[in-house]
């Protein structure tokens, strides 16, 4: 029982991140059509950046401060030059698009730092704290508020301001929002720069956990986009609970089944869910697309 | 000087000359109905005013300024509210809400927008209840509504109005109407309809449109009148209105 919990702990740590990464997924989607598939380079670059500041001996909160301000920088960047001047034609130039920049992020990353993992020290000296028979490790513990704090924003963000509505009706028509004299460019700016952050924090908050790699952001990414389809694709609720459950599942299939194993039974659920329930937990809201 | 007018609009889509040459006015306080069957150039006409569509040739005057070639969102700003074809609520928003991004051309604080979107079902009783109801969920009538509702909330000088009729119940479409005659006190209306009967019933002016080209305009009595253009373009309606 005790392991249980311990697990479970961890895999809701590590499913947090999944959850944040899934979220960007699904709102660029909405905004867009389109899938980004450099969400998970976010992350990775968001970690970098963070890497370079602690090196340089800025404290510990600059440094985010500066990460996350990169990454909104990141997103303006992203939409002009990736979305922006694509966004008349077909989802498919863009999806290509999106692959391109994920390589050019990766391979300049490896350009200037060069091949070998960093190690990003935890935002707290101390490690965890032993709750009965759960150890808290200190940096899930701040993914895992991090999270919570960042769903709650999400949900008051979106149903409870009027921005967060416009956001809402750019994705659901765009011509009829800008009819309505909704600066779509504005919203879809807005979007980018939000997933981007987002990314960002995912890629900020794992990197202690796991190591600071080039390869971060596809791995990450991959099983965030798992998680999109297991909550049903194109869902705010779904991305969460299908990046929690993720982190879960693959938790505990590591301690019971196999640990080198342990990235597969993501996809072995995703797989699952692919041929019995495709439309995912939440299933698609099909009539948000009539 | 006419609020709007516009002067030999040419629109063309690829290959097709949805409209060649199409001149109109719409003077202050009217109520102008466009006609014409399916495919005539009605919509484009519309789509062209608020900037969805852009013009090949032509000039399209708001108040004494060229509108032509300005972006759907700069456009309602000046005051030009279009309610499309199809309605266009957003499905995932609910009534009110889509009522109350109607105001997204002013700047005006959210609490301010929430009245208004509130006094607004005073002209629309119908749909008060339905306030906090997704808009997938509502029938056709309630969507023509809540569109009309929405476009209002522009505050505009011109609201220009896609086939408020289509696909709706008889008795759905006589209540249209008569909120489109008490919108008419205050804001001037350019209205498409191919039910020219009701369309024609609250106009001051109409015009028939055929194949991108104004074949017809005038006094609604003039255009009942013109038997052989009545019968033509009018429909059937024209000699049991006689």
């Amino acid at each position: 029982m005790d392991l249980v919990l311990q697990l479970l702990f961890t895999g809701i740590g590590i499913g947090a991140v999944y959850a944040l990464v899934a979220l960007g997924f699904v709102l660029i989607f909405r905004a867009t059509n389109v899938v980004n598939f450099a969400q998970g380079e976010f992350s990775m670059v968001a970690a970098y950046l963070m890497v370079v500041c602690v090196e340089l001996g800025l404290p510990y909160w600059l440094s985010f401060v500066i990460a996350l301000a990169g990454m909104a920088l990141l997103g303006v960047i992203f939409n002009l030059g990736v979305y922006y001047p694509l966004r008349h034609r077909t989802y498919l130039p863009v999806i290509i698009a999106t692959i391109g920049a994920s390589i050019l992020l990766s391979n300049s990353v490896l350009a200037i730092y060069g091949p070998q993992p960093q190690v990003l020290q935890g935002w707290f000296d101390t490690p965890g704290i032993q709750l009965g028979p759960v150890y808290l490790d200190s940096q899930y513990l701040l993914i895992i508020g991090v999270t919570i704090f960042l769903v709650l924003f999400n949900f008051w963000f979106f149903e409870k301001t009027l921005l967060g509505k416009k956001l809402q009706a750019t994705s659901q028509d765009k011509e009829m929002a800008s009819l309505l004299g909704i600066s779509v460019s504005t919203m879809i700016m807005i979007t980018f720069i939000y997933s981007a952050v987002l990314g960002g924090l995912a890629g900020i908050l794992v990197a202690p956990v796991l190591f600071v790699s080039i390869q971060m952001g596809s791995t990450i990414a991959l099983k965030a986009f798992a998680a999109t389809i297991i909550g049903g694709f194109g869902d705010v609720a779904g991305a969460i609970v299908g990046g929690l459950a993720l982190g879960v599942i693959e938790t505990f299939g590591a301690a019971y089944i196999s640990v080198p194993y342990k990235d597969g039974f993501a996809f072995l659920v995703l797989i699952a869910f692919l041929v019995f329930r495709p439309q995912g937990i939440f299933g698609e809201r099909v009539a948000e697309k009539a | 000087m006419p609020l709007l007018e516009i002067r030999n609009l040419v629109v063309r889509y690829g290959e097709i000359e949805a409209l060649r040459g199409v001149t109109i006015a719409v003077e202050q306080g009217q109520v102008v109905t466009l006609l014409g069957a399916n495919g005539a150039g009605k919509s484009t006409t519309l789509r062209a005013i608020s900037g969805l569509a852009k013009p090949t040739s032509g000039d399209i005057m708001f108040d004494g300024h060229s509108i032509a070639g300005l972006g759907p969102e700069a456009i309602v700003r000046l005051g030009i509210s279009h309610v499309p074809e199809g309605r266009r609520v957003f499905p995932g928003l609910t009534v009110k809400e889509n009522i109350m991004l109607g105001a997204s051309n002013r700047k005006v604080s959210a609490s301010q927008i929430s009245r208004e979107a509130d006094a607004m079902f005073d002209l629309f009783p119908d749909i008060r209840s339905f306030s906090n109801v997704l808009g997938w969920t509502l029938s056709g009538g309630q969507l023509q509504m809540v569109a009309v509702a929405r476009g209002l909330m522009a505050k505009p000088r011109l609201l220009l109005l896609d086939e408020p009729s289509l696909g709706l119940a008889p008795v759905i479409v006589q209540a249209v109407f008569r909120i489109i005659s008490q919108i008419r006190k205050d804001t001037t209306v350019l209205l498409v309809e191919q039910n020219a009967r009701m369309g024609l019933s609250v106009a001051d002016h109409g015009f028939v449109l055929e194949t991108g080209r104004i074949v017809l305009g005038g006094k609604p009595d003039e255009l009942w009148g013109n038997e052989a253009i009545a019968a033509a373009y009018l429909g059937g309606h024209a000699k049991t209105h006689a």
